[in-house]
């Protein structure tokens, strides 16, 4: 396996940025350097440097333990990393708790979807809104028009507004998905981060989800964890695999294809 | 949805129509001389442990926090409506000090009666405002800083669980100790007179009554604003995940806190109203078995419906004063009081089996079955 | 503790006296006549040549005699018991043997009482009782019982301190085949000596410092109320503080041992009844809130075994508690596995709700066994559980509480072993760890469960019938230790056996050095419960936190 490195064509930026990744975290919207993660002395992730740019789709992939939940729980502040640190929009969050994350404009989708089961779709989607976290104000906090619309609209473009009013607990699985994704589309996010969208959805949900990721893809910044390969290739998009917590390589779907080390970590020896 | 419309409708007419008759009524038949002071009088304690099962409800029914330390707010609000009252019948031998307390005074060897000090937490409960504030402020502060501590370092569930009841298995040794100069075991008993009114006139005991109805119809009335706001339903988006709402930028903790604090305030009113109405507040009245038993009020009457911790309350206490006199059906000993216990937890272990959203969802089941409408059967409240 | 031994003795007496040779019998009532002789020198007499029979039944007449029981009654010796009055006013005697202490019976083997004016009461003048009282220690000392011996060494050096035996003391200090009867001999001269204002300064002087060198704990007591009360002359004082700080010392040492002990001991008992607990709420995530009930089950259990081999304080029949071990276990076990299979199994999803319906059936297992054995229940330990081991001087060692701490190892190694090694151990691991596979790999996770269950409710059986050796037996023992069980069980970390074993033992030890040496029992146990919540604030996953992906889930 080639050392990483070489896999890591963003390297050719060094010739025109100065050293020093407070410049490298300025140019991109999320640069993490040096991250590793470590469980009981095993390594979960061990990433030199990734960047992802403005207005990027990135697709994650790799196989099990490859360290991409990992990855996401380090972003988003679920797991702290043991060593280096996380950018975020020329800022450094590696200690900044998992709500602030999201304040500042981190989205995520868990790999189940978590939506509260005993609030209606439309509930779900009202505790979403932006600037609406704080205490007091919920109290005594009325629905406002706009906010309603907005709602709705989002429920309509996942075909959801049927059921704007259905416990979520009773939704199908691929509703809860579309759901869950919708509540962060609603939050308005800069980053997406979306962890395997189409598991144990039918071939109609995962098109529509496709659908749906390319759509907000002209708004948002979107990082997305996959498995399905169809699925990647559906998306178009630039592709990292990381492999045992490491980067193994990064570039077109149909680049990272062909490369010998990937096809040996995803079909074994 | 118009059904559930109407279902709500008739839900608060209900409501209504009960308060009203819990305001009129019960006074109606007292002074008609078909109930007797004794029975209002027990009504209006086990009004107050209705409070302290709506508060509960609240923390645990919504937000999904199991607390086993409500007794022990509901205590330290009677503890401190107690020494308020205390004040008031102060001992013959020494008059600065309570009789209750002179009777345990921990006196250090070669001191007299005259030696006795009044300790310095005593002097504030002479004040009756005071009193009152302190006797709601002490057990929200105490929630404060238990939830404070224990809900940001996330704490939660059957764990927070024990850890309240070591609190209250503390605080009980604590309160119990002598030299804490809390009257000890003991506790506090030697009363006179409220508010200049005798403790045993039957107009304080059905002024006390309807006091403590009103209370706990405002502490209703708040806790469903509270549940029916945004606010609750981040309440109880917290008792389905927790951490999810991490992720959609909230502070559980915040809201936790908040509302444990809230409870506990409404805990500390309740025992403030119960100590004028029982006359006698002992630490065992905060041991551990008293938290679950509210726990039990709660899940009988129907737990996330605010109605139904009060139906619980009153319910599981009607029987055990029903329950705990010998009962005789064609001159034989049918029943023991021995029994209650056995039929108290026989009552838990059915209700949690059978009625796992308690009596008030008992209608609605049974409306079911007649029309053999298939329900889609709901997923159970605490998945994990 | 002085009683006991005084109780021991007696029975020691009592079980005795049944070999004595019948012959000897008739002499020593014949010298027991002479007591009511007119004659004080022949009474005196009569005294030495009892003790002279070296009869050691006689320490207990002696006592009698002394306060005033002996009487005559149809012209022969009796010991009177507690005084009867009938409807009539009318007062009965009973009548006891003299050496034995047992009731006199009739013929047809009824107890004999007899009119209080139809027996003549011995009078006993205070020659005779100070007599007695030199008798019944000289008897005590020439037992051939070295217990007997040991008592009355030790009963000798504690007040009122007469001088008038020393020399048998200084001589069994020489003599006495048993170590502890030599050191307490000399114990007890040096505390006579030394408290004898008759003899000169430093003669007293030389006996404190003799029980300097012994380290003697009795002598610490001594000297510190002499000091107090200013018995020592000013110019001596700075020596027997010295003798003061060296038996301090040792005596430091001493409690220190004691704590260490009584810590263990009690962490033992933990330990034990959280394994219990942290099988079911470790591995299952059940809160079984009955789990002190199936402690007490386990003790009512071995109290009934206790009535069906009819063992009793006085008749020992130890067999039963052989068998007590593994039919509490079995009792507790079968009860745990009905409520499992009956209730928590169907809420395992439900944890704060199995909380509940566990608590409601610790409520009516108490309430009824309250029914049926009523509220308090006194239980006899097996006979070779009581008594202890003198370690070193003053460091004690009570065979119940080692037994504990043996059992608690047994059952820590079995577990672990059962865990470890086989098949079974590896599906309740497997099942504990994920479930779903556990199922998709055949096991058989409802059985499991179900033996999970069973086997936690054993083990708090074992631990209820352990408890029955070191207290009484109520029907609501449970709730004493069950939130101390889960406290442990959750510093611990759920699901970690050498986790519950820290912080069990952790636990016993620190609570019992705040109590030895700083804190009332109340405040030690406030501060370990505000100790415990700290910790819980910190680590809220226990002393042996998993981590990574299993962390949060």
């Amino acid at each position: 396996m080639g050392a990483p490195v070489e896999h890591y064509p963003q390297l050719a930026y060094v010739d025109h940025l100065p050293s020093g990744s407070r410049l490298w975290s300025q140019h991109y919207l999320l640069f993490l350097e040096g991250v590793t993660a470590v469980f009981d002395g095993f390594t979960a992730l061990d990433i030199s440097a990734i960047g992802v740019e403005h207005n990027e789709l990135r697709v994650i992939i790799g196989p099990n333990g490859a360290g991409k939940t990992t990855f996401c729980d380090i972003v988003t502040g679920k797991t702290e990393p043991a060593t280096g640190q996380v950018y975020f929009d020329g800022e450094n969050i590696t200690e900044v708790s998992e709500a602030e994350i999201f304040l500042r404009g981190i989205g995520r989708k868990f790999q189940t979807p978590t939506v509260f089961d005993s609030l209606t779709t439309y509930q779900n989607m009202e505790l979403a809104l932006p600037g609406n976290q704080k205490v007091w104000p919920n109290l005594f906090a009325k629905e406002r028009p706009e906010e309603r619309d907005r709602i709705f609209d989002i429920l309509k473009r996942v075909k959801l507004d049927d059921d704007a009013h259905t416990e979520a607990r009773f939704l199908s699985h691929g509703q809860r998905q579309w759901l869950a994704i919708s509540v962060l589309i609603l939050s308005r996010p800069k980053l997406l981060l979306v962890d395997e969208p189409a598991a144990g959805l039918t071939d109609a949900e995962t098109e529509l989800t496709a659908e749906l990721l390319l759509e907000l893809k002209k708004e948002h910044t979107l990082i997305v964890i996959e498995h399905d390969m169809d699925f990647v290739r559906h998306l178009d998009a630039r592709v990292t695999v990381l492999n045992e917590g490491k980067m193994m390589a990064e570039g077109s779907m149909a680049d990272v294809q062909k490369d010998e080390a990937v096809i040996e970590a995803y079909l074994g020896r | 949805m118009t059904d559930r419309a109407a279902r709500l409708v008739r839900h608060r007419v209900l409501l209504l129509v009960l308060a009203l008759f819990g305001l009129v009524g019960i006074p109606g038949l007292y002074f008609a001389k078909v109930i007797d002071i004794e029975t209002v009088n027990t009504l209006g304690r086990y009004l107050t442990y209705a409070m302290v099962a709506i508060g509960l409800d609240l923390i645990w029914g919504y937000a999904g926090i199991l607390s086993l330390c409500q007794a022990l707010f509901f205590a330290i609000g009677a503890y401190a409506m107690g020494m308020f009252m205390a004040h008031q019948y102060t001992s013959l031998d020494n008059p600065a000090i309570p009789q209750s307390l002179y009777l345990v005074y921990p006196f250090e060897i070669g001191e007299t009666s005259a030696d006795a000090v009044l300790p310095w937490f005593w002097v504030p409960f002479k004040s009756f405002p005071v009193a009152l504030v302190l006797a709601i402020c002490i057990p929200a502060a105490v929630a404060a800083i238990i939830g404070f501590f224990g809900f940001i370092s996330r704490v939660r569930g059957v764990y927070f669980a024990i850890l309240t009841q070591a609190l209250t298995v503390g605080a009980c040794l604590f309160f119990g100790d002598n030299d804490m100069c809390l009257c000890g075991t003991n506790g506090l008993s030697q009363f006179s007179t409220f508010l200049g009114v005798d403790l045993g006139s039957e107009k304080l005991k059905l002024v006390m009554y309807l006091v403590s109805l009103v209370s706990t119809i405002g502490v209703y009335l708040l806790c469903r604003f509270i549940v029916q706001s945004r606010f609750g339903r981040i309440l109880v988006a917290i008792r389905d995940d927790e951490n999810t709402l991490h992720f959609t930028g909230y502070k559980p903790h915040q809201y936790k806190l908040f509302v444990f604090a809230l409870s506990a305030a409404i805990a500390g009113l309740a025992g403030a109203l119960y100590i004028p109405q029982m006359q006698i507040i002992t630490p065992s009245d905060m041991a551990a078995i008293e938290s679950i038993l509210i726990v039990v009020w709660v899940a009988v009457g129907g737990r996330g419906t605010l109605s139904g911790a009060i139906l619980g309350a009153l319910v599981v206490n009607l029987l055990y004063k029903n329950l705990t006199s010998p009962i005789e059906v064609f001159g034989l000993r049918m029943w023991k009081p021995d029994y209650w216990p056995i039929l108290l937890g026989a009552v838990f272990v059915g209700v949690v089996m059978f009625l796992p959203r308690g009596l008030l969802s008992l209608p609605g089941r049974l409306k079911e079955r007649k029309s053999k409408v298939p329900n889609p059967t709901p997923k159970p409240v605490e998945a994990k | 503790m002085k009683r006991l031994w005084i109780i021991a003795c007696l029975l020691i007496l009592v079980a005795g006296a049944t070999a004595e040779p019948a012959a000897e019998e008739d002499d020593l009532s014949a010298l027991v006549l002479k007591l009511a002789d007119e004659d004080a020198v022949v009474r005196a007499k009569a005294i030495q040549d009892l003790v002279l029979t070296g009869d050691h039944r006689l320490e207990h007449f002696f006592d009698q005699y002394r306060s005033g029981a002996l009487y005559l009654w149809q012209g022969r010796p009796v010991l009177g018991g507690d005084i009867r009055m009938d409807d009539e006013l009318d007062e009965y005697l009973p009548l006891l043997d003299v050496l034995s202490g047992e009731p006199l019976l009739s013929e047809a083997g009824q107890p004999l009482e007899s009119l209080i004016d139809d027996v003549i009461e011995v009078e006993v003048g205070s020659p005779e009782r100070k007599l007695a009282r030199a008798a019944k220690f000289r008897v005590g000392l020439a037992s051939t019982n070295p217990k007997t011996r040991l008592a009355s060494v030790k009963r000798l050096g504690d007040p009122p301190r007469k001088s008038e035996l020393l020399n048998d003391l200084l001589a069994l200090h020489e003599n006495d085949p048993v170590k502890k009867i030599r050191y307490t001999a000399l114990e007890s001269v040096s505390l006579i000596r030394m408290t004898d204002a008759s003899l000169p300064p430093e003669e007293r002087e030389a006996a404190a410092r003799q029980l300097g060198d012994l380290d003697s704990a009795r002598a610490l007591a001594v000297l510190r109320e002499m000091v107090r009360n200013k018995e020592i002359p000013e110019d001596r004082l700075p020596a027997y503080e010295a003798v003061m700080v060296q038996i301090e010392k040792y005596q430091g040492w001493v409690s220190l041992f004691d704590t260490i002990k009584r810590g263990l001991s009690s962490g033992s008992i933990l330990i034990l009844m959280a394994l219990g607990l942290a099988v079911t709420f470790g591995m299952m995530g059940v809160i079984n809130m009955a789990h002190g009930e199936m402690m007490m089950i386990g003790a009512y259990t071995t109290f009934c075994l206790q009535l069906v081999f009819g063992h009793t304080s006085s008749e020992a029949n130890n067999w039963f508690f052989v068998f007590a071990l593994p039919i509490s276990f079995l009792v507790a076990a079968g009860i745990g596995g009905l409520i499992e299979f009956g209730i928590v199994r169907h809420l395992y999803k439900r944890p704060l709700e199995s909380l509940l319906a566990t608590f409601g059936i610790s409520l009516v297992l108490i309430q009824l066994i309250r029914l049926v054995f009523g509220d308090n229940q006194a239980s006899n330990s097996p006979t070779w559980l009581v008594g202890y081991v003198e370690v070193m001087q003053d460091m004690v060692l009570p065979y119940g509480r080692v037994f504990i701490f043996l059992l608690t190892v047994i059952v820590v190694l079995g577990i672990a072993s059962l865990m470890k090694f086989t098949t079974l151990g590896l599906h309740m691991r497997a099942t504990m760890q994920n479930r779903p596979m556990a199922q998709a790999m055949g096991v058989n996770t409802r059985m499991i469960d179900l033996f999970t269950f069973m086997l936690g409710s054993g083990i708090a059986g074992v631990a209820g019938c352990a408890l029955t050796t070191i207290g009484g037996i109520t029907p609501d023992m449970g709730q004493n230790y069950i939130i101390d069980s889960f406290l442990v069980v959750v510093a611990g970390g759920v699901g970690k056996l050498l986790g519950v074993i820290c912080s069990g033992l952790g636990l016993g030890v620190i609570s019992q050095t705040l109590e030895g040496y700083w804190l009332s029992p109340v405040w030690s146990k406030i501060v370990i419960l505000m100790l415990l919540v700290a910790f819980i604030q910190f680590k809220p996953a226990g002393l042996f936190p998993p981590k990574g992906r299993l962390a949060d889930d």
